[in-house]
Parts: C-alpha cells; structure tokens; sequence
C-alpha cells in the first residue's frame, strides 16, 4: 500500500522537493514517481501538488490545499500531554520541539510547533499521541 | 510487518566499507521477539569461537525493541550486543534515550558492524541512504561536543546519535555509548569494542512508519498505563525517606511489597526525584554498598547521607527528562550558571557509586564527575568501583603515594577522587591502570589487592548489595552478562508481580521473616529464572525496567506485546521465548570458552567474611547452592551451569 501519482502529473517537482523520505523520483516535466517501498502515506506530496494529481492508498485523489499558511497544524493541549515525547519522534521532519520555562517550581516540558514553514500536516504526531493530546486545527481551505 | 518488527537488520562491514541487508523471517521474531534476542539470535553463529573482543570478528550490535515506535509505554529502550572486552562473555547495555526508534525509522530492526576501519568513520543514514563518513575531525572529542557538532552536518539536525567519547576511544574497558548527551549504555565495556573499530558515532535520521497488529488496542492500553501513572497522590518531603528506611531495617520481618503499596510508593519516588530517590533510603536499608563494600550504613550514616539526600539532585533541575515513550520521566535535566548547561543530573548509581563506596559525601563533586563520565563516555558505576578499589589499597598501603602520583588517596577526599577519575579517563598515571576495571587492576597489582577488586566475572558490581537481597547476587553470577542489576532480586520478582498473569509462579508470603531471605529454596530458584526470562523479553521488547517494577496492574505488558503482534501467544508463551534467549545467550558463552562455575563474585560481596556492623552484620550468602538451583530450574547441568541436551532440544536453540 502506498501513494501514486496518477497521470494528472506535469512534472512540476514540488512533490519531489517536500517529500521527507526522498522517495519522489522524475525528470522535471516528465511524469514523477512514488517509491512505495520508502513512502510513508504523510499526504504532503498531495498537498502540494497543483494538479492534485496524488492518490492516496485508498485510490482517493488528494485535494490541494493553496498555500502552506492554510495546511492544518497540530495544537497540544497541555493539561492533557504527558510529555512522552513520542510526538517528537513520530515528526518526519523535526518540526516540534520541547520546550520548557527553565523554571525550576515548573519541571514539566512539553512539544511545541517550533517551525510552522517546516511543518507539513502529516498528522503522525497526532495520531500517535498515546493520550491523544494533539488535535490538527487550521483552515485546511482548499 | 504488521507486528512492530520492521522485518530486517543492516550488516555494516567497516574493513571492506561494505554493507548489506538481511531480511529476517517472522518466525525468528516469533520466537526471540526482537531487541536483545533478536541480537542473541543473530550472535550465537556469527561470532566466532574465541573471537577478540576488541578484534576484527567481533560483532557490535545496535538493536531496537519489538514494542518501540508502536504505541506502548515504557518502550524507548535500545541495546548494545557484542562479545564484552571486559569479561569476555556476552555482552549487552542498555539505555534509553531517543536513539531506539531512529533505528526502527530507519527501516531496520538492528544495524550490526563488524571488521575494523583503518581511520575514524561514523555510520549514518540519511532519507533511506546508509553511508560510512570520516570521522577524523570528531576524534578526540567528548559525547556531548560529538553530538552538537554532528547535528551541524548536512541534514543531521534532526538525527539521533550514539558515540563514544574519549574513554572509548582510548579502549578503555569500562568505557560505554552515549545518546542524546549523556544517557549512557555503559556496561559490559562496548564502548571500547566500538573504539576499536573506530566507529565514532552512529547517526540516524529516519521516517519510516512502525506498523502493528492492532494499534488501537496498544494505544487504549497505553492511556490506562499513562492515567495510573500520571495520578501523585500526596506524599512525605524526601528526608522521610530516610526515616523510612531505618524503620524498615529495624524490623524483623518484611511485609510483601503489595502489602504496604511499595508498586504506587516507588513510582511517586521515581517520578518526584527520579532514581536519586533511593540515595538515602538504601543506604539506610543496607542495600547500598558502603566504603568499597566493607562499611555499611553506621560508616555512612544519616549526617553523610543526608548530603546526598533526593533534594539536592533534583532542585536543581529545570525540566524533567523524559526517555521515548515514558509517562513517568525520572531523568533530569540542570544548568548551573557558569559550570552546567543542560546536563543530565546523576542517577542513584552514579551517586553511591562516587559517593558511598567511596565514603565522599561532597554533592558538587558527585555532580562534577558525573558530567565528566558521561562525556568521557565511561561507565560511572565501574569508574565508582574502581576508584574505591584504588582508596583502598591505598590505605591499606598496597600502593604508595608515588604509585598514586602523589594523591592522597583517602576515604572521602573528593579532591583526589575527581583528580583520579580525570587520570582514568585520560589513561594517565594510576588512572591509565584502572581505567580496565578492578580485575584487571588487581591482576597487575597483585600483593593481595585481588581481595579488594569487588566484581562479577570482571564486571564491577552496581550498588545493590546481595547481603541485603541475595536476589542480586545470583544474577550476579548467573546472567550471561555477569555483575548485571538490572534483571532481577526478590524485591524485584515482588514488585513485577509476575504470578498475577502467569501460571504456575510462586507468590510471597503477606509477611515473611528477613532470615528466610538466606534460605535457598525451590519457589526462590523459580522466582530467579522467572526474573531472568521476564527481562529477556522485556530486552526483546525495548521496555523500562522501571514501568515493570509499576506491576501488572499499571504495566499491561504481555497485553502490549499481544496488541502489537497479534500472535495469540499466552504469558507463559512469552516467557519460553525468555527461558530461549536466556539459554541461547548462555550457549554464547560456552561457544566462546567460559566456564559458568568460574563466573564468581567477590567474596566480600557475598558476606565472606560477614560484616560486623550496620543493616548486613553476621550475614552471608551460600550463593553456590542458589546459583545451583537457578541452573537446575533453568534446565541447565546443576553442577555445570551447560544447558541440558533436553533444554536445548525443547527450546529449540540448537
């Protein structure tokens, strides 16, 4: 099970350049490609791409969402975060980071969106959330 | 795979620079899970009979757990496997950290390196591609400059790394692997096994998705652990703790850990202080070796201890550390303006080890050599051991002050203890001699100084004392990596709680008189190997030791393991597949020539002579007799320790 590209393609490598897992192969202007055995199903390729021309494992056709502003963003709720950090982890790209007051009354750290641009609403840090403390809010327009 | 396991590991040749994959079929997971059996496994063929430790043939394993990355708690473990320098027996460390889901994202199970580079390399990968790198530029430097300098690499900023630092670079063998700055996999010695294929450090950068059977399932039980552990009913400042302790001692019968709710104390302990809470109350119990392990806790009493009292380690602290997927978050992180900027505060091992055993009672010197051991990379409970093996043939006047280089070796002078630590871990003077450990030490020493090398089969003891549990004693002695705490103790086997979910399994007694303790008998030989297979899995798992010790109600491990798998295996099922990497590891050491009746401890550990003073005077332990009956219930020879042909052909380790 992976993502395709399906013929929609014009070769505009945008998929290319946001895929965490360098699995997007193609000549600029030529049909590209998806490495099923390296894709992990982050849907950022088809978030991207202009012609929405990515399809999902499901054989859907994921919608493009305009402007990086608008894909959804993961928000903690701290009352409910454990500070696991399995978050961190799951982020294929290291967009979240811990942060902390450096306050010694206030020991508890907790993920924070450090880098908004880098993020690309895979979701993986909400889903996996044992406590199910992170929720994907934005304006998701399409 | 859809049962956590990624379904292949990557052989790393560094003579050649060569690498290849190895798929691993589902039935090898299905009966040594992966981690540390998987490693067993893997390591029982290809290590050579009497393969040098520090040679071409020997193996280093870095290997992640079967439950890392689906959802669990508690399963941010990764181990280090490879024939030990230090013992030449197996060898494993464990650690937490972040580094063991990077292997897994990383696509592979285990990344296993053999052969010896002919200059400094570090290992990465990066998007999907394995490569080998100069590491020139990173020789020499310590575990922390290591990481922050390999984080400024291309496209390392968000990798997880292990390296070494200089003590294993100098091949030392106490010398350990350090992730994410200082959280150390440090015994058995396989920082010096990686030294000397000068792998520097192992860098991983990784995305791929962990599938399991039913993640729904993991994650319903991962929220039940988490709400039990989250919940800090109100508790007693710290220095009760050493109060408790002294009453604890002073009573002639001990209550069964379930009794007095020992499974919810410990765990506010751990989560409010971290493992520093035990500095005083094991002291006070007598479960802290005291003065090299002759003193006990009248030499160390409260006025010393109340020094290194829980407070004064996590005051300090500015935000708790938390390995992968922990609820509970024991670790620590400090700054001290102008000494330390975010380091790791020391652990309760670290603490007795420079402080106890060595009769030091100065806090800011245990917090100075503490940073200094993590970034030398060197094992702090050896370099503990060590030291107060040196104080003590000093006093005893086996070494003179020009053997010491003019240092006043005293019990307690923390001056001369930090200067000594920094000669081990620059290999300079007497530092050079005992920065192989106390057997090695006493071996060049001689004039009698073997009597004071406190270790097991080569491997320094860590501070539970086995006149105090003799649990810890025949682990000790029985484990395929000896001088091992980690495994298991009657206080241990009470706190896992293993009878409430598999049959057959003794249950203690509401209370029972300290003298049985002593006493070896059937149910404490089962309780010992039950210990041992529940932690082969735990290690096949990737689990915390310390979620375990939450007990069956609060850690649903066997119900994670199931949820993850979906290989309807039962408990006692697991626990085979325990009993067969405890076997396949003890195989291991028979294939490279050990001799399991040689793997003794120090007399004076086990209370030969019995001490005259304090919470252990007058006992001893008849540790042949329990080590005898541990090999029996394990199916190995009584008198040999060789597993049976029977064992072998029922466990299927051939």
């Amino acid at each position: 099970m992976s993502f395709n590209i399906s013929d929609k393609c014009i070769g505009c490598s945008v998929c290319k350049k946001i895929c965490p897992m360098a699995c997007i192969t193609g000549e600029r202007g030529k049909h590209h490609k998806i490495d099923e055995a390296l894709c992990i199903e982050c849907k950022a390729c088809g978030y991207i791409c202009p012609q929405s021309a990515v399809v999902d494992a499901r054989n859907h056709f994921i919608e493009r969402i305009r402007f990086r502003k608008n894909w959804p963003k993961p928000v903690i709720d701290k009352t409910r975060c454990i500070s696991c950090v399995i978050c961190l982890d799951s982020c294929p790209v290291g967009c979240l980071e811990l942060s902390y007051t450096r306050d010694p009354a206030d020991q508890k750290g907790f993920p924070l969106l450090a880098d908004e641009r880098t993020c690309i609403a895979c979701e993986f840090c909400a889903a996996d959330c044992p406590v199910n403390a992170i929720q994907m809010t934005g304006p998701a327009e399409t | 795979m859809k049962n956590g396991c990624m379904g292949k590991v990557l052989w790393v040749d560094l003579t050649r620079r060569q690498m290849h994959e190895e798929v691993i079929p589902e039935s090898v997971y299905r009966t040594y899970l992966g981690g540390i059996g998987l490693a067993a496994y893997l390591l029982h063929d290809r290590i050579p009979e009497k393969a040098d430790p520090l040679g071409s043939e020997n193996i280093l394993g870095f290997v992640s757990g079967l439950l890392t990355g689906t959802g669990s708690m508690f399963a941010g473990r990764w181990m280090v496997v490879g024939k030990s320098p230090l013992t030449g027996t197996w060898g494993d460390a464990n650690c937490g950290g972040n580094f063991s889901p990077a292997i897994k994202r990383c696509g592979y199970d285990g990344i296993f390196f053999y052969g010896i580079s002919d200059t400094p390399v570090y290992f990465c990968i990066q998007k999907g591609r394995a490569e080998l790198r100069e590491a020139s530029q990173f020789w020499g430097k310590d575990t922390r400059d290591t990481e922050i300098q390999l984080k400024k690499e291309p496209g390392c900023r968000q990798a997880r790394i292990a390296c070494i630092g200089p003590a294993g670079e100098k091949r030392s063998l106490i010398s350990g692997i350090s992730n994410d700055n200082g959280r150390m996999a440090a015994r058995s010695g396989l920082g010096a096994v990686m030294g000397s294929k000068r792998l520097k450090a192992v860098v991983l950068s990784g995305a791929n998705r962990i599938e399991c059977f039913d993640g729904s399932a993991v994650k319903a039980l991962s929220r039940q652990c988490s709400d039990a552990v989250q919940s800090m009913p109100p508790f007693p400042p710290a220095f009760v703790l050493g109060y408790l302790g002294a009453v604890l001692r002073a009573l002639p019968a001990q209550p069964k850990t379930e009794a007095i709710f020992l499974n919810t104390i410990y765990k506010i302990m751990l989560k409010r202080w971290g493992t520093s809470s035990l500095n005083q109350i094991l002291i006070e119990l007598g479960d802290s070796p005291i003065k090299n392990w002759k003193g006990s806790n009248e030499d160390f009493g409260s006025e010393k201890s109340a020094r290194l009292n829980p407070d004064v380690f996590s005051d300090c602290v500015i935000v708790k550390y938390h390995c992968y997927a922990c609820p509970l978050g024991c670790g620590g992180l400090y700054t001290k303006p102008g000494t330390f900027e975010e380091v790791h505060k020391p652990e309760y091992e670290t603490v007795l080890a420079l402080g106890g055993l060595c009769m030091n009672d100065d806090p800011e010197s245990i917090f100075q050599m503490n940073d200094r051991l993590n970034r030398a990379g060197m094992d702090t409970i050896s370099a503990g051991g060590a030291v107060a093996f040196a104080i003590e043939c000093f006093e005893q006047g086996i070494l003179s002050r020009k053997d010491t280089g003019g240092l006043d070796l005293r019990w307690g002078n923390s001056q001369a203890i930090m200067t000594l630590v920094d000669q081990m871990i620059r290999r300079e003077g007497l530092g050079d001699l005992l920065a192989d450990g106390v057997k090695i030490a006493s071996e060049r020493i001689r004039k009698g100084s073997e009597a004071y090398a406190v270790h097991a089969g080569g491997q320094e003891l860590a501070m539970h004392d086995g006149r105090f549990d003799p649990g810890f004693a025949v682990h000790n002695c029985v484990e395929a990596a000896p001088g091992r705490h980690t495994i298991g103790s009657q206080l241990y086997y009470e706190l896992f709680q293993l009878w409430e979910k598999v049959k057959g399994l003794p249950e203690p007694d509401w209370v029972y008189l300290k003298s049985s303790k002593y006493i070896p008998d059937k149910e404490k030989a089962v309780a010992a190997a039950a210990c041992s297979r529940f932690m082969n899995i735990m290690n096949g798992a990737g689990t915390c030791l310390y979620g375990a010790m939450l007990g069956t109600q609060t850690f649903p491990f066997f119900e994670w393991l199931e949820a993850a798998t979906g290989w309807g295996k039962s408990p006692e099922d697991y626990m085979e597949i325990g009993e067969r990497i405890q076997t396949r590891k003890q195989l291991f050491n028979i294939k490279q020539g050990i001799t399991p009746l040689n793997v003794k401890m120090t007399d004076r550990a086990l209370g030969r002579p019995p001490l005259e003073a304090g919470a252990n005077k007058g006992r001893s332990i008849p540790i042949e007799k329990l080590v005898s009956d541990y090999w029996h219930v394990s199916g190995w020879s009584p008198k040999t320790g060789h597993p049976t042909p029977e064992t072998i052909r029922r466990l299927g380790v051939s």
